[in-house]
């Protein structure tokens, strides 16, 4: 289901298309410790992160017709090219790492990442994930994300109040975040 | 986006971290030299440099098939920007500016355009990108220090140079939006602050529209709404020389950007979304005659 980004999404993206530095600058005060954390999370290493972060911001800049927010939120599409570069530096790392020790004793396929970040053993992999989560911390993803609940909603539906629904989904997005970022490297 | 992508991204994104060191300053000097920003300029001028800014930026995802492609009347996008260039041109020597191409022979926009699309066609695209932006670049830079009622002429029509400049952006909006459809990009509209004038103009423009229209309109009066972002109110002498506005005869209502499109010559004014009230006769007329002025 396509999200529609925010006004404020839409209005930064008109400026940087009109070639406004200064919204730039506003992209990367709100987005910038996001982002940077996702290619921390994903390589592990602080200044192949900050690499990262400064080129998602540039390609923006560079390419700001790429960015549509008809299909989705700013947010989610920065870190979708910084997931990418992140994943490629580090499978990159690796091969550099298993030639380094001579002659390999298996050969990965050579791996070409979909256009969209989540190939479909990917969601797979969220999706158990989520299973594994304890219960009460499940059912309050599952509402938020696939019942397209508000925080709110979910307190309601779960019988508890809005910030404990709010804190249940941030625990569960903490676990999974570790969860996936285990797996990733 | 998908729930699963959503909350994929969104744990990825858990627990914000902030680099050891500011990046923003290396950011802002790394972004110059990827792409120009949109040139300083009189804050009258700026809706013209924002416009020359996204040209550019869709100019910078073609690749070599699309300077080939064919966009408006008969012109290939090479061929555009080569018009949009004659145009802008013309314009800074009116002004003292610097003017980049061929020497300036005949001095109207159909010669001119002539001449520069024949002089861009034995160069690449990028150079004939470079040069158009090197000029409007240029343009902004040398109005900057000009008084916005400075007189100046193109196509032999004498009006104040910030009327002018609007023009520029209005015509320069609506053919990177005509690229953008051929490339079947989404071009997002320049921010309201620079419609807003822009609309405005085209509001200005209405008793010459009517004129050049064969419609007289003297001595009647336009109540224009324009919505959307950028949009307002505006009361209109339909003649060209009516002292000023007096009691409306009708009154349209339309979206902001459709209308300054329809004034540039994109959309049929015989279906222009718009409601009218009061004397619908004079109402139509208006819509039928507001493309008159457009050029390609």
């Amino acid at each position: 289901m396509p999200v529609e980004a925010p006004y404020d999404d839409r209005l930064l993206h008109q400026r940087v298309v009109g070639g406004d530095e200064s919204a730039l600058g506003e992209v990367y005060d709100r987005l910038s410790s996001l982002i940077f954390g996702l290619a921390l999370r994903v390589t592990r290493d602080r200044v192949i992160a900050e690499d990262i972060t400064q080129e998602v911001f540039l390609v923006f800049w560079e390419r700001p017709l790429a960015f549509d927010p008809e299909r989705g939120t700013l947010r989610a599409w920065l870190a979708t090219i910084a997931h990418r570069r992140a994943v490629d530096h580090v499978r990159a790392e690796e091969r550099r790492r298993v030639s380094a020790l001579g002659p390999r004793l298996f050969e990965r396929e050579p791996v070409r990442l979909e256009d969209t970040v989540l190939a479909a053993d990917e969601a797979q992999r969220v999706r158990r994930a989520v299973t594994s989560l304890p219960d009460g911390l499940r059912e309050a993803v599952e509402l938020a994300y696939f019942g397209g609940r508000t925080y709110r909603q979910v307190g309601e539906e779960l019988g508890v109040p809005e910030g404990t629904a709010k804190s249940r989904i941030r625990l569960a997005l903490r676990r999974l975040a570790d969860a996936l970022a285990e797996e990733e490297v | 986006m998908d729930p699963v992508e959503r909350l994929y991204l969104d744990a990825l994104m858990e627990d914000p971290e902030v680099p050891a060191r500011s990046l923003r300053p290396q950011l802002l000097a790394g972004a110059r030299a990827r792409r120009r920003p949109a040139a300083p300029t009189a804050a009258w001028a700026e809706p013209y440099a924002g416009r020359v800014a996204a040209m550019d930026a869709l100019l910078a995802s073609a690749v070599d098939d699309d300077w080939s492609r064919i966009i408006v009347e008969g012109w290939t996008l090479q061929e555009l920007v080569a018009h949009l260039a004659a145009k802008d041109g013309l314009l800074a020597a009116s002004v003292g500016a610097p003017v980049l191409g061929p020497p300036i022979g005949a001095a109207d926009s159909t010669s001119r355009t002539h001449d520069v699309q024949a002089y861009e066609r034995a160069r690449s695209p990028e150079q004939t990108r470079r040069d158009w932006r090197a000029q409007a670049d240029a343009l902004c830079r040398h109005l900057a220090d000009l008084p916005p009622t400075t007189p100046a002429t193109l196509d032999g029509l004498d009006a104040p140079v910030n009327d002018h400049i609007l023009a520029r952006c209005l015509e320069t909006w609506i053919h990177t939006s005509d690229a953008a459809e051929t490339a079947r990009i989404r071009l997002p509209d320049p921010i309201a602050e620079h419609i807003h004038p822009t609309a405005d103009l085209c509001a200005r423009l209405l008793p010459f529209t009517m004129l050049f229209g064969g419609v007289d309109g003297a001595g009647r009066t336009l109540h224009l709404t324009l919505t959307g972002e950028g949009g307002g109110e505006w009361r209109v002498a339909l003649g060209v020389e009516d002292a000023g506005p007096g009691e409306p005869d009708a009154h349209i209502t339309a979206d902001v950007k459709k209308f300054c499109f329809l004034l540039g010559g994109r959309g049929d004014p015989a279906d222009f979304p718009a409601d009218l009230e009061g004397d619908l006769a004079l109402a139509r007329d208006v819509l039928a005659t507001a493309p008159a002025l457009s050029t390609p």
